[in-house]
């Protein structure tokens, strides 16, 4: 078996693929009108949408860039794993039954539709969504450049493809995503999110078992090298330190309620009272898949240090060094699956949202309607979209990577720091108003955007992201208390009663 | 507690970011954020433990038990008002108190560490890490619990279904006009 591992690899990785295809085709026959582009119409169970929702959370970082960074830093980054039961709490307390019972109510199909109906701002709708389209940009352009880089990887390994360029992986990885995205909308996305996650579940559980048989005295004896070698490395607070540490427990846990792609799923399902398994069903999961961020990652630092393994050329290499040298083929095909899943589950998501935001939200918010036929041209923008991220990846990647690492400052803190206070405490205080709203967005922005370009290292390992999030959380209450408490709706009213 | 809770919240994260200021202003030390490992390329080390905490260690203590509070208060925000009652409030406070021991626990247990140079191990990692893994996850599974298990009693009751189902067919009367 050995001797096909690529093979059996690419397989895998074929499969999926043409799984992903299928799926698309199906879901097109579904797919009638907008709402069920964007948001499937609210009409999918719980297991579906806990699924869709926690395979949207682990994107392809979690499995590369999650083992790169324990490999890295040690412990520091278990923070950004270990915080997803408060994330998931919090999330589904503040957010899951009000942002579906606005859904219903005001027939939004979007985000900032959700925001512009709580505020009664054309304001607060166009800055969600240009936050989102600057967000949906750097991820989509570093999840499309992640799927061409380990798709490149898996094929030069064989004779045939050898010398696969970077452009042709691009293409390809790119055609999977353009199709089943454009074809079947959100319906193809959740439905491959189905079959992504429960491949990264798998992937996470096989993962850990092979990882505790590398050492004979198991995961004890690989923290324990890592411990001899630096005591603080394995330690909870790890090589960051405490700040970095609780830094990413805020922005990580409290910031999952202010991620797009993640709460729009919270719009989706069929009826409100599916939550209370939705929750619990989407933190299994994501525990699951997420075992491979912490498994790899400890056991490839103990191997290095231990000389099992040499140092590796990129801590980002921690994942696939791990998949060659101690797994089985077999397995290794199921991951790197596993990887594809869940860095096309994250850009599916972000391909919907923003192209929600810019053929439904932006002209919404100059116009005061958008545009005509949205179906035909969410599908065109879908194309658009994708086409722009991937030609936007590859110029960075050759040309200029600064380019990717700005827009990648729109990242998790970046929507966490912008949306949760204007989301996450707007649906459940009736005193927030649409100036702090919109002071809390652009403050956000400001910050992220400052500390990133002027590239500022804030002593103790306190992050910008912390620094922005709890300057936007402080300005929206007390702006909001500052201004005249706004006249809501009836319904809204009503609806925050509930 | 409606007019109230907001307020808290607010003096919450306006403490948290007083602490972050009182941290960025205090005296800095080498490497607090980690430094390159002297043998393995793309490692970092932390090194000095006891020093990286010498001047923010408490600091950083009170700021993560203001963290746990926090998500405490904004998972009561999320609880309609009239259903913020004292078993809630019970079961909210209990989920507090949970997290801190823990939070103190693996705190004690690094310090513990850094005095000694030893520690036992549970299921795989050093006692204090073992804090960290499995019991901040574990820490925040009672609310998990009162959400799943409490939804028809907190969060969506049998009444809350039929103004919401009242509210649905008075817009859908809206939109037929």
């Amino acid at each position: 078996m050995e001797a096909y591992r690529q093979q059996i690899i690419i397989g895998a990785v074929l499969i999926y693929m043409i799984f992903c295809v299928l799926t698309g085709l199906w879901a097109m026959k579904r797919t009638k009108n907008a709402s069920d582009f964007f948001i499937a119409g609210r009409g999918l169970g719980p297991i579906v949408v806990s699924l869709a929702l926690f395979s949207s959370t682990l994107s392809g970082f979690g499995f590369v860039g999650g083992p790169g960074l324990v490999y890295s830093i040690g412990v520091s980054s278990f923070w950004m794993v270990v915080i997803s039961s408060s994330g998931y709490a919090l999330g589904f307390f503040l957010v899951a039954k009000r942002i579906r019972m606005i859904a219903d109510l005001h027939n939004c199909i979007s985000l900032p539709d959700i925001v512009a109906a709580r505020y009664k701002s054309e304001a607060v709708r166009f800055l969600m969504a240009i936050t989102i389209v600057l967000g949906v940009m750097g991820y989509l352009a570093t999840q499309i450049l992640a799927m061409a880089v380990v798709m490149q990887a898996i094929m030069s390994g064989t004779v045939m493809f050898a010398d696969i360029s970077l452009v042709t992986c691009v293409v390809i990885s790119s055609t999977v995503l353009i199709f089943y995205c454009v074809t079947g909308g959100i319906i193809a996305s959740v439905y491959t999110d189905v079959v992504q996650g429960a491949i990264m579940m798998i992937a996470g559980s096989l993962i850990l078992l092979t990882a505790m048989s590398v050492f004979d005295g198991g995961m004890q004896e690989a923290t324990s090298i890592i411990l001899a070698d630096d005591g603080e490395a394995m330690m909870p607070f790890g090589a960051a330190g405490i700040m970095a540490s609780l830094g990413w427990f805020f922005v990580f846990g409290l910031g999952l309620a202010g991620q797009p792609h993640l709460v729009t799923k919270m719009m989706m399902n069929k009826k409100i009272g599916d939550n209370r398994s939705i929750l619990p069903m989407s933190l299994f999961g994501y525990i699951m898949a997420a075992l491979l961020w912490i498994s790899i990652g400890v056991i490839m630092r103990a191997a290095v240090i231990d000389g099992m393994v040499p140092p590796l050329a990129l801590p980002d290499d921690a994942a696939s060094v791990f998949l060659s040298v101690f797994t089985n083929p077999l397995l290794a095909g199921i991951v790197f699956a596993g990887l594809f899943a869940a860095i096309m589950s994250t850009s599916d998501a972000f391909l919907n949202i923003g192209t929600a935001a810019i053929i439904h939200d932006i002209p919404k918010a100059i116009r005061g309607h958008s545009v005509k036929n949205e179906l035909f041209w969410a599908r065109v923008v879908t194309v658009l979209l994708a086409i722009v991220a991937a030609s936007f990846a590859l110029y960075s990647h050759f040309r200029d990577a600064t380019l990717v690492a700005i827009l990648g400052a729109f990242g998790w803190a970046t929507f966490a720091a912008s949306i949760f206070p204007v989301l996450a405490i707007g649906l459940n205080w009736k005193g927030a108003t649409a100036l702090g709203a919109v002071t809390a967005i652009v403050s956000a922005l400001i910050i992220n955007f400052v500390v990133q370009l002027a590239g500022i290292v804030l002593p103790y390992g306190i992050s910008g992201g912390l620094v922005s999030f709890l300057t936007s959380f402080v300005l929206f209450i007390a702006v909001s208390l500052l201004t005249q408490k706004p006249e809501l709706d009836e319904d809204m009213e009503a609806v925050m009663d509930i | 507690m409606r007019s109230k809770l907001i307020y808290v919240i607010f003096a919450i994260v306006v403490l948290m970011a007083g602490i972050v200021i009182a941290i960025l202003l205090a005296e800095p030390v080498a490497n607090s954020g980690g430094f390159a490992h002297p043998n393995f390329p793309g490692m970092q080390a932390g090194g000095d433990g006891m020093g990286r905490l010498a001047h923010i260690g408490t600091l950083a203590f009170l700021f993560q038990c203001l963290l746990q509070t926090l998500i405490v208060c904004l998972c009561a925000l999320g609880v309609a008002e009239r259903h913020r009652s004292n078993e809630l409030w019970l079961y909210l406070g209990g989920t507090l108190i949970f997290s801190v021991i823990v939070w103190w626990q693996m705190y004690a247990g690094h310090q513990a560490f850094m005095q000694s140079g030893n520690t036992n191990y549970f299921m795989g990692f050093p006692v204090a890490t073992s804090w960290q893994v499995y019991g901040t996850w574990f820490s925040a599974i009672p609310l998990i619990l009162i959400y799943s298990l409490g939804f028809r009693k907190f969060i969506f009751t049998e009444e809350d279904e039929e103004k919401f189902n009242q509210l649905m067919a008075k817009q859908a009367e809206k939109t037929e006009q």
